[in-house]
């Protein structure tokens, strides 16, 4: 996959850039308009994360030239703006989704990881880990082959663990997951906790590892 | 007092001492031209007697002559004459039995005629005089009536033409709303005075706005340019924990940057989304299903409220509302949070949406402050870490841009809040 990075910020750039690039993914990175439209002209990509505000242009016309190029290129918009106008000219001229800043990276990695389902295999690809498969385009989820019933929180939850898996992800960016970022309750803490109890031991019950691990109160790591 | 009644009632009060002041010296200066023609005519009618004694005509007589006595032959030897008003006893004319006393003006000469000592009196009425003082009076009295009449008649006209363009300013002054954008329209007057006032008021709401306008653009700027640095310091710290060495102390105090980042974050999501509002920029509306937007909610929260086995009833009307549906959203969310943060174990939240009225009641504890400061920001009931202060503002914000009212109340000790929907 291979996946371009236009943001202005040098420093937000590399950190993307970074995270993303551990998921397997190939990221190339431009920090102006002019880089980017040099990038898009030449090669091709199959997702572009997309800063509307650029010191030498604007995203919204690199969002024209991409969508004219290739359409089938999935386009995810980050921006500091979230004014509801440029998300509706944004998403109306072509683009996939839309993340504000500050976002966590793992919810970057979960929306990018979600846009290729959608654009590649039209959601139908089975995610696998190990002896753990999720169908996302029928919320099902098998262990060892043995289907699990999750409740609806149990199922986004995990499926952003395997999407994130062998990173840490922090409380606050599994609250903001799940709840929405407007939800500013002290005891979602516990409740993701909670959550993660049943979670853990639906899966543990079909002789699946526990692949859950917590950090010191920071948060949690799904991996092996 | 309004001024013009004021100024109106200084010149009456002023105009009835001068008339009665005029009145008075008016009495004076008649009564004593009337007396000393009175007195002229007595002493003509005393001088004929006296003549008529001399040559020793008849004289009409009124009543029998008495003899001088001693006492006045010597208190006047010589020739004197004595003017004075007084009261003589008599019956009224054509009335049978009527008697009255009556004024008079009285000469009361003594004189030597033809070696005699006589004593002449000689009197008139002074009843016209009287009559004199009534006439003036009656006449000041209706003045007075005709200035007052005339006055309160100016005072109606002047109100009507003159003050009319000032009292619609006034009016259109108490309505002014600094969000409105407009600037505000006066009624243009020829008065001087009013020119200028309306020139400065114009000024003054002019410079109010483009102050008004820079602080919020200020503010939303301001917010809007901590997005990034924050994007960024967050970013680096996400990083920094997939780092496998981090010892316990250090993952520790990373959590409290991170913890301390993310509050900031989201105060400055809060601080810019309250801007907006503010700003109007969410002016798109939509029909909008109350219903919908709850049930969704109630979906939402539905970890917070078994968390505290809170018990929800609702009664929702499917009538939609022209609003915009991000607006809409986050004043549900915001009252739904609202109500079960400062909900007890085991409470209950009522939710009715009937007849244009939304209605969150929740049980809680008592409020801790004044309920005016409630919709105010950053006033927060507690001292708790997950809450900014500033749910119940962005309610009411959202409220205000859609004209909608907004109320708090105490029903049965139940926190209720309600917001009537203008159709």
């Amino acid at each position: 996959m291979k996946i371009l990075i236009v943001e202005d910020e040098i420093e937000l750039l590399d950190s993307m850039a970074s995270y993303l690039k551990n998921e397997d993914f190939i990221c190339e990175k431009a920090a102006t308009f002019f880089e980017a439209e040099d990038k898009l002209i030449s090669f091709n990509y199959d997702i572009i994360l997309l800063d509307i505000t650029l010191p030498d242009g604007s995203g919204i016309d690199l969002l024209k030239l991409i969508k004219e190029k290739s359409p089938t290129t999935g386009v995810l918009i980050v921006s500091a703006k979230n004014s509801l106008d440029d998300k509706l000219t944004g998403l109306d001229l072509g683009a996939d989704d839309y993340i504000t800043k500050p976002f966590h990276l793992a919810e970057l990695n979960s929306r990018v990881n979600s846009l290729i389902r959608r654009q590649k295999f039209d959601g139908s690809e089975i995610i696998t880990f190990n002896e753990i498969q999720i169908n996302p385009s029928s919320k099902s989820v098998t262990v060892n082959d043995k289907p699990i019933i999750l409740t609806k929180k149990e199922y986004n939850l995990l499926l952003y663990f395997i999407t994130n898996k062998n990173k840490v992800l922090t409380k606050e960016s599994i609250a903001e997951h799940l709840w929405g970022d407007d939800i500013e309750m002290s005891d979602s803490y516990d409740f993701i906790y909670t959550h993660m109890g049943n979670l853990r031991k639906k899966i543990k019950k079909l002789g699946a590892p526990d692949y859950l691990k917590t950090m010191y109160g920071l948060g949690y790591k799904f991996a092996e | 007092m309004q001024l013009n009644e004021k100024i109106a009632r200084t010149y009456l009060i002023l105009s009835i001492l001068i008339f009665a002041l005029s009145g008075v010296m008016l009495y004076f200066v008649l009564t004593s031209v009337m007396n000393n023609r009175l007195d002229q005519q007595l002493l003509y009618v005393k001088e004929v007697i006296a003549k008529r004694i001399k040559y020793d005509y008849d004289i009409p007589l009124f009543e029998e002559p008495e003899e001088l006595t001693e006492i006045e032959n010597r208190v006047y030897p010589r020739d004197t004459m004595i003017y004075k008003d007084t009261l003589i006893f008599h019956a009224i004319e054509g009335v049978e039995g009527a008697e009255e006393y009556e004024k008079y003006r009285q000469l009361t000469a003594y004189e030597t005629l033809q070696g005699q000592r006589y004593k002449l009196i000689t009197r008139n009425s002074l009843v016209r005089n009287q009559d004199f003082i009534l006439i003036i009076t009656l006449s000041t009295v209706i003045i007075i009536l005709l200035l007052l009449t005339g006055l309160w008649v100016l005072n109606i006209q002047i109100a009507k033409n003159i003050w009319k363009p000032f009292y619609m300013n006034l009016d259109r002054l108490k309505t002014f709303s600094i969000q409105d954008q407009n600037p505000i329209e006066l009624e243009p007057s020829n008065v001087e005075e009013f020119k200028e006032l309306n020139r400065s008021i114009k000024n003054l709401t002019l410079k109010l706005h483009s102050d008004f306008n820079n602080l919020k653009e200020f503010s939303e700027n301001a917010s809007h340019e901590m997005q990034t640095p924050l994007a960024i310091m967050q970013s680096k710290i996400e990083l920094l924990l997939q780092s496998a060495k981090l010892t316990k102390v250090q993952s520790e105090q990373l959590q409290s940057i991170y913890q301390a980042g993310q509050r900031l974050s989201k105060l400055n999501k809060t601080l810019l989304l309250l801007a907006k509002v503010e700003n109007q920029q969410f002016s798109s509306k939509e029909e909008v299903s109350l219903k919908t937007i709850i049930e969704k909610q109630l979906e939402n929260y539905e970890d917070f409220i078994i968390n505290k086995n809170i018990k929800v009833n609702t009664d929702l009307s499917d009538k939609t509302i022209s609003t915009n549906t991000v607006l809409a959203e986050t004043l549900i969310s915001n009252l739904f949070s609202n109500a079960i943060k400062h909900n007890i174990q085991d409470g209950t939240i009522d939710i009715t949406y009937i007849r244009d009225i939304l209605i969150f009641s929740n049980t809680g504890n008592i409020l801790q402050q004044d309920p005016q400061n409630l919709f105010n920001r950053f006033k927060k009931a507690s001292t708790r870490k997950d809450s900014l202060g500033l749910g119940l503002a962005i309610v009411k914000k959202i409220c205000d841009v859609n004209d909608w009212q907004i109320s708090y109340s105490n029903e049965k000790n139940m926190h209720q809040i309600s917001i009537l929907f203008k159709t």
